[in-house]
């Protein structure tokens, strides 16, 4: 029976495990905004987020509109229509029509800024999901690793990640893409098969310097058994690093997504930046319509890039270098 | 050369070759699992069954499973890398052509990509926390970021398009009248090879370059490099002579990476400048659903970054004359 003292003392207890680790994350955060850089990533990105959460509040139009003939989606358009198109920016009416296509039309007539906000969705959803995914199979494999140090058990997953290290990671990607099918889960299960290695090597090297310490020693001591030592006292001593890599895989997967799309393996249906590049490439627009060739690529990298800058700059959070 | 034991050379033969012996085996299970048979590309309006029941003997498909991996496994190491159903020649054939010119640029493109990554990350590391440091580094990760199709796209609108400096296209001019020297050859191949080679190695160096960086920073506080500055020695030999060399170690690592890296990059770069090598004739036989060409490029690559890996392994060994490999320290 749970007297009220006893919950006292479990929110007590609770409040003395956490408020360490709240003091820590706010001086990890204060370390990190001096970080121009990774303040800079962590806007970009929560520009992307909210175009993916709200694509309807900052698109212009939905996503059935086109150029000239509005959001009508039978609408015909006209040789004297078709002419103009792809169309440069334009920001006024024309033709009685409202026009509003901050960043042009493509070949059809749809807005391309319009496409790109509509696009950031699948393209979050890809990093973030073979991000995870690959931090799910890297981290635990590589705390495993590292703590059986000079085991077979060591030995055996470092095999495995050396063979799988010989494999070329894109063609692998468009093999299996070729083989199984050309769909967004298969890519991501593909760049997850093959990106997890870098996360279970680097997770690896931490956990056999964090083993040496002393209070895994005391833990031991202790009696702790192997699987509370390494979820309980290692894992989340290495949570913050595995953070980073899962920012450097979302960048990769989010990068070899469109590279798929630019190769034609990627789902035709689906909306994104890399399919842009390829329909501008594959229609013949691509030396004379910049405003179509340009914005997908900075997307592209900037998404990519804010990536990169989070995950540099909570590595140095992580391990001051200075 | 004499540090590197030949047991120490065998044992990586011997896992270079195990390694090759995965990835066949990956490779016959990819094939083996695809929905239907790979033979059903294949087969056209035309075939009755008796065509196709010859078809599926002579791609072995009748036989046992384990016979099937048996003779895959023996085939490819043997270099019988089948027919190509689109294009009826030999596989072997078609890559065997197309292997040196993906070697040419991706070699080139690797050796410059490695050799501007380091010297960068070598100054930004001396430099560790300078103005020009961080925004070097911040311009390195945004080119590191960008999708190397789309940067390909626009240096050839730029550099052949609008300046008509480069050419974009092929390895040499194509429809060319045929009296070729070996120096015209070699200007021509030059004059092609710029452009791919740029946009590889325009993203390919910042891999070495984030590597490099730290290395070289915790190599600058170490007493050696403090001594070497307390003799008087200019800082550019304190940094290049004996600070570099000893942060290079992990650059050399970090290459194993890189090398999967490039090839990727090199895959892509073929197919935008449709430079003739085995990556364009791979996104090509994956369109025709080619599979026999798809393996073997496929497989090819695999041993083109096996190959490199102990390439760099014996590099490591020269680099650092404290390793000294199969002894007992």
């Amino acid at each position: 029976m749970s007297t009220k003292s006893e919950q006292v003392s479990r929110v007590d207890n609770l409040k003395e495990r956490w408020e360490p680790r709240i003091e820590r994350f706010r001086r990890g955060w204060d370390r990190y905004t001096r970080h121009r850089m990774g303040v800079i990533g962590l806007l970009i990105l929560a520009v992307y987020i909210l175009w993916a959460l709200f694509p309807s509040v900052f698109a212009p139009h939905g996503t059935e509109w086109r150029a000239f003939v509005g959001s009508d989606t039978s609408a015909y358009l006209t040789p004297q229509i078709r002419s103009q198109l792809p169309h440069p920016p334009a920001f006024g009416p024309m033709f009685g029509d409202e026009f509003f296509a901050p960043l042009g039309t493509n070949k059809l007539g749809y807005g391309i800024f319009t496409k790109m906000v509509y696009a950031a969705r699948s393209a979050l959803y890809i990093g973030f999901a073979a991000g995870l995914l690959s931090s799910l199979v890297g981290v635990p494999l590589g705390l495993i690793s590292g703590f059986y140090g000079d085991t077979w058990i060591d030995e055996l997953i470092q095999r495995i990640v050396d063979v799988m290290y010989g494999m070329p990671f894109i063609p692998f990607l468009i093999v299996l893409v070729a083989i199984r099918g050309i769909s967004t889960t298969n890519i991501i299960l593909g760049i997850a098969i093959t990106s997890w290695l870098n996360n279970c090597i680097l997770i690896r090297g931490e956990t056999l310097s964090l083993k040496e310490r002393s209070y895994i020693e005391s833990a031991k001591v202790a009696g702790a058994s192997d699987t509370r030592i390494v979820f309980r006292h290692i894992f989340p001593n290495v949570v913050p690093l595995a953070f980073v890599f899962l920012a450097q895989d979302a960048a990769v997967a989010i990068i070899a997504q469109a590279s798929l799309a630019y190769l034609g393996l990627a789902d035709f249906t689906t909306n994104s930046w890399g399919l842009m590049i390829e329909n501008v490439k594959a229609s013949g627009f691509i030396f004379t319509a910049p405003w179509w060739v340009i914005p997908p690529g900075l997307a592209i990298t900037s998404i990519a890039a804010a990536f990169y800058f989070i995950g540099f700059s909570v590595e140095d959070v992580v391990n001051p270098q200075d | 050369m004499t540090r590197i034991s030949a047991r120490y050379l065998a044992k990586r033969l011997v896992i270079s070759y195990l390694t090759l012996l995965v990835i066949m085996t990956i490779l016959f299970v990819l094939i083996r699992s695809m929905p239907g048979s790979f033979i059903n590309s294949m087969i056209t309006r035309e075939m009755d069954a008796d065509q196709i029941r010859r078809l599926r003997e002579v791609w072995g498909l009748n036989e046992p499973l384990w016979r099937q991996y048996i003779d895959f496994i023996i085939n490819y190491q043997t270099g019988e890398f089948g027919r190509s159903p689109t294009q009826k020649v030999s596989v072997w054939s078609l890559i065997i052509r197309r292997l040196p010119r993906t070697l040419i640029l991706f070699g080139s493109s690797f050796i410059v990509a490695y050799t501007v990554g380091p010297l960068v990350g070598m100054y930004l590391g001396w430099w560790r926390g300078s103005k020009k440091d961080k925004t070097i580094f911040a311009t390195g990760l945004t080119m590191y970021s960008m999708p190397s199709f789309w940067i390909a796209w626009i240096f050839i609108w730029l550099f052949d398009y609008e300046l008509e400096w480069l050419k974009a296209e092929f390895m040499l001019d194509q429809f060319a009248s045929f009296a070729w020297t070996p120096v015209t050859a070699m200007t021509n191949v030059l004059h092609h090879i710029a452009l791919p080679l740029i946009s590889m190695s325009f993203v390919g160096w910042v891999g070495a370059m984030l590597v490099m960086r730290p290395s070289m920073n915790n190599v600058t506080s170490q007493d050696y490099v403090f001594l070497a500055q307390a003799k008087g020695l200019s800082e550019r030999t304190v940094m290049m002579k004996h600070a570099a060399r000893n942060a290079l170690i992990p650059v050399a690592t970090q290459a194993i990476v890189g090398i999967a890296f490039m090839i990727d990059g090199s895959v892509i770069i073929e197919q935008v400048f449709s430079w003739p090598g085995i990556g364009k004739l791979m996104i090509s036989a994956v369109m025709a659903q080619d599979y026999p060409i798809t393996q073997a490029t496929f497989f090819l690559l695999a041993v083109i970054i096996v190959a490199m890996r102990l390439l760099t392994d014996i590099v490591y060994t020269i680099l650092d004359p404290r390793i000294k490999f199969g002894e007992e320290s």
